[in-house]
């Protein structure tokens, strides 16, 4: 552009400089050739080199400066989050501290407890009573009927409808069935319970392998089995209710007759005073 | 050719008949000339440049980089604390196996409430034992009815007192109250045991940080659990209440029948 730019104002000037017929025309095409290569050539405004050193300087100090220290201090900062982490919030000494400890109470206490609870404390002196006691506290689910037969021999059948009025033999019959319900319930109650005890020590076992990201799933899981122990112990609540239910309607059974027997017998006494 | 030699011859001609002309004209277009650019390289602005851009560039190096290579330090020891210590994906791992293996203790104890315990052999003792041990809420409803068809209703007028009666329809209520209670707690419980086993497998497939969310809901159902046996607790202990009531109302109303008893045979042996 700018060869052409020349080429075209070298002819012009020329052709004016040549055919300029006097001096003061040679002198004003001189003057105008001049202004006008100043115009067309003028080179573009020199840039200062000291703002090129302030620029280079400026972007140097906030290198050296903002940014070093923003650094620094997130350099401090996560240094002191690893120092909180490892020495405060999961110090690896406390960590195998508390693993060693379970370790310790599974082996203080689990033996000694387990050999509290699976003591003998059979007490019947009789053969019927003796199978029957057993019976009741084995913690079988399968052997109900022998259960049942051995309650029988025990405590005896229902009377015949010959021996007893029906009334009586339905409340037998009633509190029969809810003392072998609650003694069937105690069974799997008790079965329910050995589960429960194995469920505890294999949490504790896992425990002792625990790390603090693992440890809430055991949490959550031995949370859960309380909520199962709890429907347990409802369903032995539900049981005793019904036989204490069951317990005071049979008395209050008793009354209900009594006030029954006692119109029966003023109304017998009265016709024999009266047929006397 | 022969004409440009004449142009030449002309030119010259004209310089040397024009020198000054032509010694303006020649110094114009020589300083207009356009000049080829100088090599950058020995520019002095570029040289500063070049010294500005290997400072920074040091800068980076040290500064920055070196500040960073210090955080990714401290960072990589978090991560391998965190990986090791804290969070060690193999015990996480046996952590879900072990919620695994106690799922089927679990099934074995949700079977144990599931058997069958009923024991009744009569017709109507039958009917009112199938009904305590259904389980089922719906059925509360005919625990009355069964009630009265086993043990009776209460005494009327004509019968017994109205001391009696009402004491009779007391213990009638607090015995009727409890069964229904119990077939309301069988419900709940299985309930329980059910929602037990959802957060069971909820925590088999649980992160460490999503854990104890599951564990504060097994939270509340626990607290919720234990609310359940303290109902049950409260209708066995109203229960051993009336009946406690109903030992010391006999002796009440016995000491009341005796001194009747004495004033009439008082009155039979003054008459006589």
């Amino acid at each position: 552009m700018h060869y052409v730019t020349f080429v075209l104002f070298g002819l012009t000037f020329t052709w004016f400089m040549v055919s300029a017929n006097s001096s003061r025309r040679v002198l004003a095409v001189t003057v105008a050739g001049i202004l006008v290569s100043t115009m067309l050539f003028a080179p573009p405004l020199a840039e200062a080199q000291g703002g090129l050193v302030q620029a280079i300087q400026a972007v140097l100090n906030v290198i050296n400066g903002m940014l070093k220290s923003a650094l620094t201090a997130i350099n401090t900062a996560r240094t002191a989050l690893t120092a909180l982490y490892q020495n405060s919030v999961w110090p690896v000494q406390l960590i195998n501290q508390a693993r060693a400890q379970v370790t310790q109470m599974i082996n203080q206490y689990r033996a000694l407890m387990a050999s509290i609870l699976n003591m003998n404390l059979s007490s019947a002196t009789l053969p019927t009573p003796q199978s029957f006691e057993t019976m009741m506290r084995d913690h079988r689910v399968n052997n109900f009927n022998s259960l049942t037969q051995s309650f029988g021999n025990t405590y005896g059948a229902i009377p015949t409808s010959v021996d007893a009025s029906q009334a009586d033999r339905d409340m037998s019959d009633m509190d029969d069935a809810l003392t072998l319900d609650s003694l069937k319930t105690l069974k799997a109650s008790d079965n329910a319970t050995d589960l429960e005890l194995q469920a505890a020590n294999s949490i504790e076992n896992s425990a002792t392998q625990a790390a603090p990201g693992s440890a809430p799933f055991m949490t959550a899981s031995a949370v859960a089995s309380s909520i199962r122990s709890q429907a347990l112990t409802q369903k032995m609540l539900a049981a005793e209710l019904r036989q204490e239910a069951a317990h005071i309607a049979h008395q209050n059974g008793f009354r209900k007759r009594g006030a029954t027997f006692t119109t029966q017998f003023r109304n017998l006494m009265m016709n024999l005073l009266q047929h006397n | 050719m022969k004409c440009f030699r004449d142009a030449l011859k002309t030119a010259k001609c004209w310089v040397v008949g024009h020198k000054l002309r032509a010694a303006v004209l020649g110094a114009v277009l020589l300083v207009v000339a356009p000049w080829p650019a100088k090599a950058q390289f020995v520019d002095p602005c570029c040289a500063i440049m070049a010294a500005g851009l290997a400072s920074i560039s040091s800068a980076l190096q040290n500064v920055i980089g070196g500040g960073l290579n210090q955080i990714l330090g401290v960072d990589q020891s978090i991560q391998q604390f965190e990986q090791n210590t804290v969070w060690p994906q193999n015990l996480i791992n046996q952590a879900r196996a072990l919620v695994g293996g106690l799922q089927g203790i679990f099934n074995q104890i949700q079977s144990l409430t599931q058997i069958r315990v009923n024991s009744a052999t009569l017709p109507n003792s039958q009917q009112l034992e199938a009904n305590l041990l259904s389980r089922n809420a719906n059925q509360i409803g005919q625990t009355s009815s069964n009630y009265t068809t086993l043990y009776g209703q209460v005494p009327t007028t004509t019968d017994a007192s109205q001391q009696v009666r009402d004491m009779v329809d007391m213990t009638d209520a607090a015995a009727q109250d409890a069964m229904k209670r119990a077939i309301e707690i069988d419900a709940l419980s299985d309930l329980e045991l059910q929602a037990a086993s959802q957060i069971n497998q909820s925590i088999q497939s649980a992160a460490p940080g999503s854990a104890p969310i599951i564990e504060a809901q097994a939270d509340a159902w626990l607290v919720r659990a234990n609310a359940y046996t303290q109902a049950a607790t409260a209708d066995l202990m109203r229960l051993r209440a009336i009946d406690l009531a109903n030992s010391s109302a006999d002796i009440k109303m016995g000491a009341t029948n005796s001194t009747n008893l004495r004033q009439q045979l008082m009155n039979l042996l003054q008459h006589n």
